[in-house]
């Protein structure tokens, strides 16, 4: 397999391709860094003919703030908290993950309570980031209401965390060996609160957005990735069942509680837009199932087997593990030399995988669905740099 | 790149239709069949209408609006406990801390945002905590510290206004006093020799702590700086003084 490499000078000075009898040219536009469309600080240059796309080009690094280096100076306790910063909109499960590593490498021992209540906040998590997307994928479609509907009902999941973690956004909850704190005595109450409010609601997005015909004219058919290309460019989650392809680590590579609860993976046929927005729809109803199996079983036990130390010494090697975020698998590569700090840290981060699909679905579509088609990835661009 | 040469593994065949397998709980799946453009324009008529009686919906309803009036509620507005707000220092019933001096926390700090420093000169035992300098501007709020001291002298706590005009008010010194720990404090009989051992604190002075560490830091690389180039002075003389032999040497050969 050769690897093409090419710069984006070179690419900007290409050959025109322009189709069309009268005497046009194609050319290029920047979309962002800062576009309220790209979710964040990410450039797209853009190759346009008319208003046809030819071309898109995403250009990174707005927002590196180098924490896989940063993971090489403090220790794994330290790397815990950073990974929050990565996929905001997951923390709990980017910690799940160094966590997930750590363990297995060290050989830390968790209880069935631990892992019931990591499987509950990431799910919990999941639904809050679905519903941020939501909102936001109803905005870049031009309309301001599910924004607000979205974070309303968000906000909720938010006061829930706040009460047991202490944190609505950057939450450093997952710790090696454990969890931060023990749940909240009224955690049970409220997330049953929760969800009483939020299945009416749910309907309710369906009436505002799924069963809106503007709505599903504008996305189907619209951005399509087939199952061979999205698997080719790497994508997971959302993005890669919506394409076809059953793939999600809960069922196929079972962690925390999720082989002992019953749920499915909603997939989609054709790849396009509306593929994927009905996936991420499905997947909030099948967190609030889990949610709804798991939150009158949880075991009683510890919340840290043993005292938290400051410094954990992991043995030599390469250690790897994998999970399902929000939006797709989040892998943590460690490399380690047996002292306390890694050699080499490096994430499998979904989104930098989801984003490169952009080119397969908007090449040859219009630019007016370019928005539809970026948003329905669900990207978050501090994942991307990191 | 073509995906022919891409081999794609063997999976699980595609449903034939979207899957709504929510059991109970999902709906129908919503599937509005083309029925020409006039049909099209109603049907998208419709649902405008659909959307607008539920946005008119919350319009007449106000007890359903979740807004806080941040600045009026300030009263009755109370963070949950666990909420990260400033770290503070548990001092009990007497005004007495736990912290030994251990720098756990110190270490454990991601990103250098507590500074503790000793008492010069101890009162009574052999390591009395001086300043406990924590920086807000530099904290994370990752909780580290927190879970790692082993006599619980930290806790966050929900006093969350904590905007200042001067950053330099941002490096709190969290203990009251420098001094001994409690249970030492506990051990002295006379209360004027406890009062003795303790010396208060100001929240505020964190700055000063900081800028005489950094003073401390720039003297101490001053002089290792005038220690190493003296060293390679040194160094230099020893080599030029080997690679050139003495004149009286040449004489004697």
């Amino acid at each position: 397999m050769s690897v093409h490499v090419s710069t984006l000078q070179a690419r900007i000075s290409g050959e025109s391709t322009a189709s069309s009898p009268l005497s046009t040219e194609e050319y290029f536009v920047n979309m962002g860094p800062q576009h309220p469309s790209t979710h964040g600080v990410l450039r797209l240059v853009l190759r346009l003919d008319g208003e046809t796309v030819r071309e898109v080009v995403p250009v990174l690094g707005y927002i590196h703030r180098g924490i896989e280096k940063m993971g090489e100076h403090g220790n794994y306790r330290q790397f815990v908290h950073l990974v929050d910063r990565m996929d905001y909109l997951s923390a709990l499960a980017n910690n799940w993950a160094v966590t997930m590593v750590v363990e297995k490498a060290a050989k830390m021992e968790t209880n069935e309570r631990i892992e019931a209540i990591r499987t509950l906040v990431c799910e919990l998590q999941r639904i809050q980031s679905h519903l941020l997307w939501w909102g936001v994928f109803g905005m870049d479609l031009g309309g301001f209401t599910p924004f607000f509907y979205g974070l309303r009902d968000r906000e909720q999941i938010c006061d829930i965390f706040e009460k047991t973690i202490g944190a609505r956004l950057t939450m450093n909850y997952i710790q090696p060996g454990g969890v931060m704190f023990d749940i909240h005595p009224e955690f049970v109450k409220d997330v049953k609160a929760f969800l009483s409010y939020l299945k009416p609601k749910l309907v309710e997005y369906d009436a505002l957005l799924t069963e809106n015909v503007i709505i599903q004219e504008r996305l189907r058919g619209i951005g399509r990735l087939s199952a061979a290309r999205a698997i080719a460019l790497g994508a997971t989650g959302p993005v890669l069942r919506a394409s076809g392809v059953a793939h999600d680590l809960r069922k196929s590579e079972p962690y925390g509680l999720y082989a002992q609860v019953d749920f499915d993976v909603p997939v989609g046929t054709d790849g396009d837009c509306w593929d994927r927005y009905w996936v991420r729809m499905e997947e909030i109803r099948q967190s609030i199932r889990i949610i709804e199996q798991l939150i009158d079983n949880i075991p009683e036990g510890k919340t840290f087997l043993v005292k938290p130390a400051a410094k954990i010494k992991v043995p030599a090697g390469i250690h790897y593990s994998h999970l399902e975020t929000a939006r797709g698998v989040l892998g943590v590569l460690l490399v380690s030399n047996g002292k306390e700090s890694p050699y080499r840290i490096h994430c499998r981060t979904p989104n930098f995988n989801n984003l490169w699909c952009i080119g397969e679905m908007a090449t040859g579509g219009r630019i007016g669905d370019l928005v539809a088609m970026l948003s329905s990835i669900d990207i978050v661009v501090p994942d991307i740099d990191r | 790149m073509s995906d022919e040469s891409i081999a794609v593994p063997e999976l699980s065949p595609p449903p034939e239709k979207h899957v709504g397998t929510g059991g109970a709980l999902a709906g129908p799946v919503p599937w509005i069949d083309k029925s020409g453009a006039v049909g099209g324009v109603f049907k998208g008529i419709r649902s405008l209408f659909t959307g607008m009686k539920i946005t008119v919906g919350y319009l007449m309803r106000p007890s359903t609006v979740v807004t806080q009036q941040y600045p009026e509620n300030r009263e009755t507005l109370k963070l949950p406990d666990r909420f990260r707000a400033q770290l503070a220092f548990n001092h009990d019933a007497n005004g007495y801390h736990k912290c030994t001096m251990c720098r756990i926390c110190e270490e454990a700090c991601p990103n250098v945002s507590i500074i503790i420093t000793g008492r010069e000169k101890p009162a009574v035992s052999k390591k009395e905590l001086d300043s406990f300098v924590w920086r807000l501007d530099s904290c994370t709020f990752c909780n580290t510290c927190v879970i790692v001291c082993p006599f619980g002298v930290l806790r966050f706590d929900g006093t969350f206004e904590s905007s200042v005009y001067d950053r330099r008010l941002l490096a709190y010194t969290l203990n009251e006093y420098a001094g001994p720990v409690a249970s030492v404090l506990e051990k002295i009989e006379d209360p004027d020799a406890r009062k003795a051992a303790m010396e208060p604190r100001d929240p505020y002075g964190g700055h000063a702590v900081i800028e005489a560490l950094i003073v401390k830091q720039k003297a101490k690389k001053v002089a290792e700086k005038a220690a190493r180039e003296a060293a390679r002075v040194a160094r230099v003389a020893a080599k030029l003084a080997a690679a050139v032999p003495p004149p009286e040497a040449e004489n004697a050969g």
